[in-house]
Formats: structure tokens, C-alpha cells, sequence
């Protein structure tokens, strides 16, 4: 252990303390300078995290195939059967196929809605050293992207825009412990706000305690003001479990949210929405059971033969 | 730190940064993955007088500040930084079981990691941000705790070069 710190150090130390003291009031009382500063090194870091994208985008999909080794026996037999159905087609299909499948299904999800949209693909996930669960993208003001636009994935919605950059925006998750949204259920119209967990499982509480929701209810985005930061009708989750404590005020529920948010490579940032809300239009189809067919087999015995 | 030090270690710290920000944060990791960055500066630190490494956190600290995924205001994480990277110099120095002990260090690194995320939540609570639940920053911190413990040693020899390599001491573990 050292023992040996004279004034000098001290003096050192306290002078750094001060100046990180210092940045900590200027930024607080909302001082452009360091906006500026972390502005210029995302601007300065985009090409960096494009360029990294790139080289490692087989890489991350080994990592996110690691990810989901929990998968129960059947779950794997399923997806082996369909793995070896479509691996033919996989041989020959890039990846920009993927990401075209993503943007077809963004264009067609807005385009029933009427949003005028942006795509952009992701360029980097957050870090996770600071709690905050990000992406960030490679559009920014140059596309017309500014601050609290929605930002929707093929399967609904993906958060909102936190801050913006000329060419990279960066968005935060609907994931994120920060993010909140007020969500309306489909059908009922039952008004609520529900709230990142920091997983995709996120929660929901109902505003009026005479409301109800059930198991499967899906939950879409109520809109904003101006549309910002949410424009309305985007599907967000569906409900998967319901909290009927007696003690508390209203109805409280654990919803798990469309998009998938390990897989996000094509997103699109909301610039415009129609005047008219598009209502339950945006509602996910649910998958109809393939019937089963059955065959009846009849069986007539032979007849004894007779001596 | 003379100027020359300086000028050697910034290049350093910024080439560690840029890999942090373009590469390791690609990767969505289980339990919240680690940060290169992180780890660097706190090697750093414990290589160095707490003088030197108080201004390590500073830059470092400065430059986390500086990530789009930085959440809080902008001088946290170097206020946190100067305070960590000054007592890990000051504990981690001249202590013997800590002194070419690739082991110990791996340790005493994964701890000040640990530490630093509690000392981040916490004074964020005072700052009055939004960190999440207890639950889920207990994950994070022990994903965090868990991924540095792994990438430690693997990259102790090249961190401890780099080191050795500005200060032209033997400090090389």
C-alpha cells in the first residue's frame, strides 16, 4: 500500500476533481459546449462503428446463436427440421437479403398506417456499462431524423430517438428502465403506460382502475402531441401475464413487446404521420392452427373358414 | 507524466476507445457484456503512480463521458474514474500479492470494475437518473463482473506492454 502521497498529488487530485465537478454543473445547467463535444466524437466514432459493423456482422450472429442455447428439446428438433429445409436456400442468400426481408416488412407495416418513414440500418449496439439499452443507427439530421421520432422494426415498435447526429442517430430501446410509453389496448381502448424492464418483457399499468386486460390483449401506442415522440396505432407487445394484486390501485400486467430486439438490423425512424389515427389497423395477425387431418380406418374381419 | 508520456499514452487511449465503441459494442453479450475500456484504464492505473493514474481516470473518464451510451451528465464517469484509478494506484502499488501476480490482478481489477459500476448507480440515483430495477442492475453488474474476470487476463499482457512501453519501466506482469 503506498503511503507516500505529498501535497503535490493531493494537489493534482483535487484539481481533477474540481474540473470533473466543473463539467458535471456545465452540463446539468444545460451548457451547448459539451453537447457539442459528445456530438463531435459520435460524428467522429460513426464511420469507426459502420466500418466495424461490417467485418463483424458474421461474427455477432455466431455470438447471438450462442445466446439462445436454452432452447427446450422440441424447439430444437422444429427448428432442425426447418433449418434443413431452407439451408439450400440460405447457401445462396447474403445477408442484405435479410435485412431486404426487414425493410419490406417496415414498408409494409407503415404503409398501412401512412407514416412517412426513413430506414437505416443499426451500426452499433450500446454498452451496457451505463444501464442504457441503445442502438445506433446510420441516419441522422441529413435524413430528416431529429429528436423524439418513433423508431419502428418489422414487428412494431423499437424505441425512440434520444439524440441525433448529421449522418448516425442514437436511439433508446423500448427496453431501456428509462423508456415510457402510453399504450392503449386493441379493442377496448383501455388506456395505460408501460415501462422497459431492461428485458423484452415489459410492464404495463393501467390508468383507470376500473380497466381490465387479459392474457393476449395487444397493447399499441396511443400517440403523441404532434406525433413526437410516438405517433399512434404501432403495435407494441401483447400481454402475457396479469398482476390482480387486491392491494393495488389499477390493473398492473407483464406484456412482452413484438419486436425482437437481439436481431434488429433494418429500422425505420418515423418522419410523418397521417392526421387520421390509423386505429386497430396495425394489429398483428394471429397464426391460425393448421388443422390436423384424421384418417378413420375401418376393419371388417374375415369371415372363419370352415372345414 | 511527462509530456512525452502523454503523448505516447493518449494515442493509446483513444485506439482502446475506438475499439470499445466500433467493435466490443456490436456485440449484445450475455449479462451485459464488458468494457475493454474499462479494464484498460484501470490496469493502467494500477501500474502507475496514483498521480499518473489519477490523470488516467481523468482521460479515460472523460472519454466514457464522452460515449453516446453514456447516460448520465457529462463528467460522472471522470469524477468516478479519477477516484477509482487514484485508489487502485494507491492500494494496488507495493502491495505483495499483487506484484507479479498475473492472478491477483485479475482480481483486484474485476473488484475495482465491480465497485465502479456501485459507485456509477449510485451517485446516477443522486444525479437522478434512471437506472432500472434492482434486479436487472444486479444482473448487469455481475454480467459485467463475470465478463472482466474472463477478459482480464487475456488482455493484462498487452495492457501491461503498452504500459511498460510509454513509461520504459519493468512494471510488466
Amino acid at each position: 500500500m503506498r503511503r507516500d502521497g505529498g501535497g503535490q498529488s493531493r494537489l493534482l487530485l483535487i484539481i481533477l476533481i474540481v474540473t470533473a465537478l466543473f463539467l458535471i454543473t456545465l452540463d446539468l445547467r444545460g451548457v451547448g459546449l459539451l453537447e457539442n463535444a459528445r456530438s463531435g466524437t459520435q460524428s467522429a466514432l460513426s464511420p469507426f462503428q459502420r466500418a466495424g459493423n461490417v467485418v463483424l456482422t458474421p461474427v455477432k450472429n455466431f455470438f447471438s446463436d450462442l445466446t439462445h442455447l436454452g432452447r427446450t428439446r422440441a424447439q430444437i428438433e422444429k427448428l432442425e427440421a426447418d433449418n434443413a429445409k431452407l439451408k439450400a436456400e440460405l447457401i445462396t442468400r447474403t445477408s442484405a437479403d435479410a435485412a431486404l426481408n426487414q425493410l419490406k416488412t417496415i414498408l409494409d407495416l407503415a404503409g398501412t398506417a401512412g407514416y412517412k418513414i426513413v430506414n437505416a440500418r443499426v451500426i452499433s449496439q450500446g454498452s451496457s456499462q451505463s444501464f442504457s439499452q441503445t442502438i445506433t443507427i446510420d441516419a441522422g439530421t441529413k435524413a430528416g431524423i431529429r429528436k423524439n421520432m418513433t423508431v419502428l422494426s418489422e414487428a412494431g415498435l423499437t424505441g425512440v430517438v434520444k439524440e441525433v447526429y448529421s449522418n448516425s442517430a442514437l436511439v433508446s430501446l423500448a427496453t431501456d428502465p428509462t423508456f415510457k410509453i402510453g399504450i392503449r389496448v386493441a379493442g377496448t381502448q383501455q388506456i395505460g403506460i408501460l415501462s422497459g424492464q431492461g428485458t423484452r418483457s415489459a410492464s404495463l399499468q393501467l390508468i383507470d382502475n376500473l380497466s381490465n386486460v387479459k392474457v393476449g390483449d395487444v397493447l399499441l401506442s396511443r400517440g403523441s402531441i404532434s406525433n413526437r415522440p410516438f405517433v399512434p396505432g404501432v403495435p407494441v407487445g401483447y400481454v402475457t401475464a396479469v398482476d390482480n394484486s387486491a392491494g393495488s390501485i389499477a390493473q398492473s400486467a407483464t406484456v412482452l413487446l413484438y419486436t425482437n430486439f437481439s436481431t434488429l438490423g433494418v429500422v425505420a425512424v418515423v418522419l410523418g404521420a397521417p392526421t387520421m389515427n390509423p386505429g386497430d389497423a396495425l394489429v398483428p395477425v394471429k397464426p391460425e392452427p393448421t388443422p390436423i387431418p384424421t384418417v378413420t380406418i375401418f376393419v371388417t374381419p374375415s369371415p372363419t373358414p370352415t372345414e | 507524466m511527462t509530456s512525452r508520456q502523454i503523448f505516447t499514452a493518449l494515442p493509446m487511449f483513444l485506439a482502446v476507445y475506438v475499439f470499445q465503441e466500433a467493435v466490443v459494442n456490436q456485440f449484445r453479450l450475455p449479462g451485459g457484456g464488458f468494457s475493454l475500456f474499462l479494464i484498460f484504464t484501470l490496469v493502467w492505473a494500477m501500474l502507475s503512480t496514483p498521480e499518473v493514474a489519477a490523470l488516467a481516470g481523468f482521460i479515460g473518464g472523460l472519454l466514457m463521458d464522452f460515449s453516446q451510451s453514456s447516460s448520465g451528465p457529462i463528467g460522472q464517469w471522470t469524477l468516478l474514474m479519477i477516484a477509482a484509478c487514484y485508489a487502485v494506484a494507491y492500494f494496488g502499488s507495493g502491495n505483495e500479492s499483487l506484484s507479479g501476480s498475473p492472478l491477483g490482478f485479475t482480481f483486484f481489477t474485476t473488484a475495482a470494475v465491480l465497485l465502479v459500476e456501485f459507485a456509477y448507480v449510485f451517485t446516477g440515483l443522486l444525479f437522478g437518473l434512471q437506472i432500472g430495477n434492482f434486479g436487472q442492475i444486479a444482473i448487469t453488474i455481475f454480467g459485467i463482473s463475470t465478463w472482466t474476470l474472463v477478459v482480464t487476463p487475456i488482455v493484462l499482457p498487452i495492457f501491461s506492454r503498452l504500459h511498460a512501453f510509454t513509461f520504459d519501466t519493468r512494471s510488466m506482469i
